[in-house]
């Protein structure tokens, strides 16, 4: 039977209507059809970008940052794993009591708990940097909502022993200050990647690419020997209270390798607290500041002299009454001492005498010598803000300045500076770079500045001060010679010298017979009375130097014997 | 009507020889081997139900399944109100199916004249609900649509039910005024009038997806009915003209409009849903990303489970998936229209165009969805046939099935024939 067959439906239904409609729908079909293959075939790179860009993720995987340790290996600067807690707020389900209890975990208020849930952000931090302990509490709550993440926290367990050397970081990992900034780039390491696909709440779904692992950074071996740099630390401290000074330095070398064994500045910080940091305390003033030296220049001026040939250690200066007048200006003894011999221009830390041997050498000399000394360079620690120190040229010397020069006024220097210096004098007149990093291999050779002859005469000259009727007899050490220098200078303020503030240093080395430790104090308006460098650097010098000799194993070249108390001999003052 | 005797002594036959294409000698044997006679050696009833439409009609509720399953896991375990359970949705749409089918079954049953008696009042009975669901309080608001009555543990969608109800009473109507089509005063306005008072208690819910697939379904039936040509293409353009005025009053509907013209203009905002559909086919490629490895599940693309289940089949099945889900809808829809044509050979009026009826709605609503999906039209709450979530829905499209079965099953009786 067909269709047309039936008249009724032939005139009221007719077929092609039915097929047509069909024909419609299965063109809308075939439409979809060609749109999928368009969307799915063709256009799908698109498309997939723009997924990409919706959910494909960059995760950095962070690199441990190096450690810092000192010369034996003890650790000065560690990177600890602690976690951080964050929180999709959207997503989170607490009930008040596992409420009270997360806030109780994290040591935080329960208000501030709820005000940061209630943050409408896709990411809020609860509380940064815990421990991994208390991270594991958390996380066995099984809060949804609530997540983790490992971060590094930078800890320093010799706190403010250490810290301007060591410096810190910032809280985004990166060095800020001290050898954290100096060796920043060896520490830092590379942080690696993962390129994932995360699901809307940040869950990772899948990786799309290959990890590429994180390169940790290397660790550092510093020259610093903790034991010396702890014993300095708490003589300068004792040092500081005891003669109420508002700061101080001291800087510990070894004089076979130039390593720095020990550097210290007051007042400190604890690196792992810096909630309340003044600048104050964050001046690593070894090395960043510098001062002017006073009388630990003189024995640079007397090799001076010695190397010109002009002068022997017994070659007779006259000092008359302690005064020498040079133009306008007068330069002063405290201890007039009439004709003194060379040597005991340094043993009675005379400025008169200084100046009649600086004033009878050329000043290009003299700046040349200062040069080759170190003094106006950077002493290139690789520590951020070194302080090159200010020797003015010396074709505009008068010749008050270069008299001033020669007992070290008008010319200012880092510690570190003066510390290297005296390499000079314990070495046998040459010289070597100094070094934050421990040396691997042997040391380097010196450069030599002076002749070796020169440099044992000032030793020896040098011996004479720490002994009886020296300025510092305050330094000597039982059961080793030592040799060195003080120096007290008034504060320079404004241009002028201040009347009543002082720098007190002593800068030394011992065991004279064969120089192992230079030990440099530099003591910042001390002020509980005493402010001679023998009296209040010398005693730190000579406690620092004793200990750090027995720390090493140095023997002793001195006979012990028992101090001479009874031995009254008129305390010798150096002058200003 | 016989009904019990249907039920028990051929419902599982009819079923099994789907499963076994069983020869013609031996069907004869078996079932009914006095009545068959000279209509065995047709293939058109060697089967008593229309095999292609069975297969295509399971492949899509199966995979409707799984693939509300696979789309919905995130969502469930992500969610607060699912109790964080991934089986939440994929135990509430297996139990849906199972009362569709049941429902289907049981609709099965119903001679077709039972349901031409009963559509004036089915089409009344949905009227109501559409007018009850809008009383505050009684129905239930879902992201500012007020679509649904709370019954106990279900949500009743009176508008799905309004589908079914439209093509019985269409059909229904229009082979009342078979006379009158050429009469735009007795043949047009009284259905019309009808549907434009629907159309507007659609609007208040608002469900337009709904309001769309109704007059559409009402229109062709009217169209196939032979209403006046010239009538109709005056129509088309009337309503085309209306929608379009309707998008432009109603600010919610011109956003969805231009999210579809352009989504990546917009596309953290307006455009959100649909450019994570588009990313969706994208990654899926040819292929597929494999089953359960759709990203855009994972809360990016809303409604996965629902309006844009689709999209996660392109992204998780590829363009196999989709060609696969557009070719069975267009299997289904053909079959819906032979066994129309079929029941109009055999002068079954109302059969023939409620079966058309039928496949109309399928084919323009899966139509829509799929087109929503794929940036082709604008977005509309429209689900998939068969496919998505939801229990209104499945049941009445089951029912629809069910309906459409028993079309077929009487046509093929009456060519054996055997008196329905």
């Amino acid at each position: 039977m067909k269709f047309t067959h039936t008249p009724l439906l032939s005139e009221k239904l007719p077929d092609w209507r039915a097929r047509i409609l069909l024909l419609f729908l299965m063109l809308a079909f075939l439409a979809l059809a060609v749109r999928s293959i368009y969307l799915q075939g063709i256009n799908n790179d698109f498309l997939q970008q723009k997924g990409a860009s919706r959910y494909a993720r960059v995760l950095e995987l962070p690199a441990t940052r190096g450690r810092i340790t000192d010369r034996n290996g003890e650790p000065l600067a560690v990177s600890a794993p602690v976690k951080s807690i964050w929180a999709v707020p959207e997503y989170v389900e607490v009930t008040p009591a596992q409420e009270r209890d997360l806030a109780a975990a994290l040591d935080m208020d329960v208000r501030e708990l709820a005000r940061r849930l209630a943050i409408e952000k896709d990411f809020v931090f609860l509380k940064r940097q815990i421990p991994p302990q208390l991270a594991d509490k958390v996380a066995t709550m099984k809060l949804p909502g609530i997540y983790q993440q490992a971060e590094y926290r930078r800890f320093y367990p010799s706190a403010e022993v250490t810290a301007h050397l060591i410096g810190f970081t910032g809280a985004d990992g990166e060095g800020q200050e001290g050898m954290e900034l100096a060796f920043d780039r060896q520490l830092l390491g590379k942080a690696g990647s993962r390129w994932v696909i995360k699901d809307r709440r940040g869950h990772i779904v899948e990786d799309v690419q290959s990890i590429k692992p994180p390169r940790n950074g290397n660790d550092i071996s510093l020259a610093m020997d903790s034991k010396i740099q702890y014993l300095a630390y708490a003589q300068l401290r004792d040092c500081v209270a005891e003669h109420k000074a508002k700061g101080a330095g001291i800087v510990v070398l070894d004089v076979k390798t130039g390593e720095v064994l020990a550097l210290v500045n007051l007042p400190t910080y604890n690196p792992n607290n810096r909630e309340r940091l003044s600048g104050a305390q964050l001046r690593n003033r070894a090395v960043t500041d510098t001062f002017e030296p006073g009388s630990t220049m003189k024995p640079f001026t007397i090799a001076l002299g010695l190397e010109s040939g002009k002068y022997r250690p017994d070659t007779i200066i006259q000092t008359g009454n302690g005064h020498l007048t040079i133009g306008k200006a007068t330069v002063h003894d405290s201890h007039p001492g009439g004709a003194m011999s060379v040597s005991q221009v340094i043993q009675k830390s005379s400025n008169v005498g200084a100046t009649r041997i600086a004033l009878s050498l050329p000043p290009e000399d003299m700046w040349n010598n200062f040069e080759s000394l170190g003094f106006g360079n950077p002493p290139k620690l690789g520590f951020p803000g070194e302080a090159t120190g200010r020797v003015r040229p010396w074709k505009y010397w008068r010749p008050i300045e270069q008299a001033t020069m020669s007992f070290g006024h008008g010319i200012s220097v880092s510690l570190v500076q003066l510390a290297r210096a005296y390499e000079v004098f314990a070495r046998d007149g040459d010289m070597l770079p100094v070094s934050l990093r421990r040396m691997e291999g042997p040391a380097p050779a010196g450069k030599q500045v002076l002749s070796p002859e020169t440099a044992r005469q000032v030793r020896a000259m040098l011996e004479l001060v720490v002994q009886p009727g020296g300025t510092a007899t305050k330094a000597a050490i039982p059961g080793y010679r030592a040799a060195g220098k003080t120096g007290t200078a008034h504060k320079l303020d404004g241009g002028h010298y201040a009347e009543n503030r002082y720098i007190a240093s002593f800068v030394g080395f011992a065991p004279a017979s064969d120089p192992r430790l230079i030990v440099a104090v530099m003591v910042d308006e001390p002020s509980a009375g005493k402010y001679y460098g023998g009296d209040v650097a010398a005693p730190v010098f000579s406690r620092v130097m004793a200990g750090a000799l027995r720390t090493l194993g140095v023997a002793p070249d001195a006979p012990i014997k028992p101090l001479q108390y009874a031995v009254k001999v008129e305390d010798v003052k150096e002058s200003m | 009507m016989k009904l019990p005797a249907l039920v028990n002594a051929n419902l599982f036959h009819k079923l099994a020889g789907l499963f076994h294409d069983a020869g013609a000698g031996e069907w004869q044997a078996r079932v009914t081997p006095a009545r068959t006679g000279g209509y065995a050696s047709r293939p058109a009833i060697q089967h008593d139900l229309d095999p292609a439409l069975v297969w295509s009609a399971a492949i899509l509720l199966l995979m409707g399944l799984v693939m509300v399953y696979s789309a919905s896991i995130a969502t469930a375990e992500g969610g607060r109100f699912t109790g964080h359970s991934q089986f939440f949705f994929l135990v509430r749409h297996a139990v849906f199916l199972s009362i569709g089918v049941i429902a289907g079954v049981m609709a099965f049953q119903v001679p077709m004249r039972s349901w031409q008696q009963a559509a004036p009042w089915l089409f009344m009975a949905g009227v109501v609900l559409l007018m009850v669901v809008l009383i505050p309080h009684v129905g239930k608001d879902v992201n500012g649509a007020r679509r649904w009555l709370p019954l106990g543990p279900i949500n009743l969608q009176p508008s799905e039910l309004m589908k079914l109800f439209a093509v019985l009473y269409a059909a229904d109507y229009t082979e009342r005024k078979l006379a009158d089509m050429g009469s735009v005063k007795r043949g047009f306005l009284p259905l019309a009038m009808v549907m434009v008072f629907v159309g507007g208690l659609l609007l208040r819910e608002p469900d337009f997806g709904a309001l769309v697939v109704i007059v559409t379904i009402s229109m062709g039936i009217l169209f196939l009915g032979g209403i006046n040509v010239r009538l109709f293409g005056g129509l088309v353009l009337v309503l085309g003209i209306s929608f379009v005025f309707m998008i432009w009053a109603s600010p919610y509907r011109r956003e969805r409009m231009f999210g579809f013209m352009d989504p990546w203009q917009d596309a953290y905002g307006k455009g959100y849903q649909l450019s994570h559909a588009l990313i969706a086919f994208g990654r899926g490629e040819w292929f597929g990303v494999g089953l359960g490895g759709s990203v855009e599940k994972l809360f990016y693309l809303p409604e996965a489970h629902t309006d844009f289940l689709l999209a996660v089949i392109a992204e998780e099945l590829g363009f196999v998936g989709v060609a696969l889900v557009i070719g069975l809808f267009a299997v289904l829809v053909q079959r819906a229209f032979a066994i129309g044509r079929q029941a109009l050979l055999l002068e079954r009026i109302y059969s023939g165009l409620a079966c058309r009826g039928v496949g109309v709605w399928i084919g323009v609503q899966s139509f829509i969805n799929m087109g929503v999906n794929m940036g082709l039209l604008p977005t509309k709450g429209l689900t998939l046939p068969l496919m998505s979530f939801g229990g209104s829905g499945i049941v009445v499209n089951c029912v629809a099935l069910g309906v459409l079965l028993r079309a077929d099953w009487e046509n093929r009786q009456l060519m054996r024939g055997v008196a329905v």
